[in-house]
């Protein structure tokens, strides 16, 4: 009687409905994501009840950190070099196009306006570099910045996204400012916290 | 001469038969793995770094800046519709109205200034109440009283300077601290 002989067969796997799931999985997540915005300074959102949603287009978003620095950032990538422009020539500054690169690269600005160019700078060479916060107060620079981000966008929507340990005079402060521009309706960024939610 | 259309054989045109063509697929086998190692590995990447849960926001309405002829016209509010909360460092100062009030003391907890507001409501018709933040308190302390003022649906609402007597509850506080 012959023996019977195992037969060693590789086991095939057909691969390919694998990689077309994959790829379609990595198609809808490139679509659909936005990126989480890096921002320089590390926020905590107070907690409230709001389950309203934040626009997600033409948000102008002002951050205030606990020690009171303040950041601005725009969620378009291209708005941003004309409102760069515009705040430069405000100033008399002038920027190269690397530097304009920098800054529609950059999640948040927050430095005085002298300090710009050299941010935008290190920025490109990957360097870090401490950020002390746009200048307050009557006349301050974050003044123009909203009105000259308001001028390249009249739609622009604004939020205030404030630590929740940043004492209440700079929020004032940024409150005021955004009044005098006549913005009365921003948002301030809250975190929901299900055991907030109305009891009643 | 052309040979007649019938005669030409359209499967040698490109110089493999049918037969040749058929071997030729069945050889190629593409390994797989990598391109499914490549995919999951983008698949990954971005489930990470995408934001599912974006964040709420709380709206607030302030009133324009007035100019000077309309804070002449500026209409003055009955005091006794009015309650102040006065928000210090660590709790809430609560009085009704403006001379002579009887102060009182509550937390920064939503379940007691939920219910303090809604039985103000009842109480008093037309409430106005102006929450008053001294420099001491805080972005969250803030957000909790206005949010337990949305959430009650108090109509009329403030942000306040707060008074000199207000100025006083913080000093009070602050010298009965040993």
């Amino acid at each position: 009687m012959p023996k019977l002989r195992n037969i060693r067969k590789k086991p095939k796997l057909d691969m390919n409905p694998m990689v077309d799931m994959a790829f379609l999985l990595v198609s809808f997540f490139m679509m659909t994501t936005t990126f989480k915005a890096e921002l320089p300074e590390e926020v905590r959102i107070p907690p409230s009840s709001s389950e309203v949603k934040l626009p997600e287009k033409a948000l102008c978003t002002i951050s205030l950190s606990a020690d009171g620095r303040v950041f601005i950032s725009l969620d378009n990538k291209f708005e941003r070099k004309r409102v760069l422009d515009a705040v430069g020539a405000h100033y008399g500054l002038q920027f190269t196009d690397d530097q304009r690169r920098a800054f529609a690269l950059l999640g948040g600005v927050g430095v005085a306006m002298a300090d710009l160019p050299a941010l935008l700078d290190a920025r490109m060479r990957g360097e870090p570099f401490q950020q002390m916060g746009i200048p307050l107060g009557e006349g301050g620079e974050l003044r123009q910045w909203l009105l000259t981000a308001r001028m390249v966008n009249p739609r622009l929507r604004f939020a205030i996204n404030a630590d929740a340990r940043a004492k209440y005079p700079e929020m004032n402060e940024l409150i005021e400012t955004l009044r005098d521009l006549n913005i009365t309706r921003f948002s301030i960024v809250t975190d929901l916290k299900s055991s907030y939610a109305a009891a009643d | 001469m052309l040979p007649p259309i019938e005669e030409i054989e359209v499967e040698r045109i490109h110089g493999r038969d049918k037969q040749e063509r058929k071997a030729s697929a069945r050889d190629i086998d593409v390994d797989m793995n990598p391109m499914v190692d490549l995919a999951f590995l983008l698949l990954t990447f971005f489930m990470l770094a995408t934001t599912f849960s974006k964040p709420q926001a709380m709206e607030l309405l302030v009133p324009a800046k007035p100019d000077e002829e309309e804070l002449e016209r500026e209409t003055p509010v009955r005091e006794s519709l009015t309650i102040s909360l006065v928000l210090l460092e660590d709790k809430i100062v609560r009085y009704r109205g403006i001379s002579d009030p009887e102060t009182f003391d509550m937390p920064y907890d939503n379940g007691p200034l939920r219910e303090f507001l809604l039985g103000a409501m009842a109480e008093i018709d037309g409430l106005v109440v102006l929450v008053k933040p001294l420099p001491e308190s805080n972005v969250e302390h803030l957000v909790t009283v206005l949010d337990a003022l949305n959430v009650t649906n108090v109509q009329r609402y403030a942000l306040a300077e707060p008074s000199d007597f207000d100025q006083t509850l913080s000093s009070a506080i602050q010298i009965e601290e040993p």
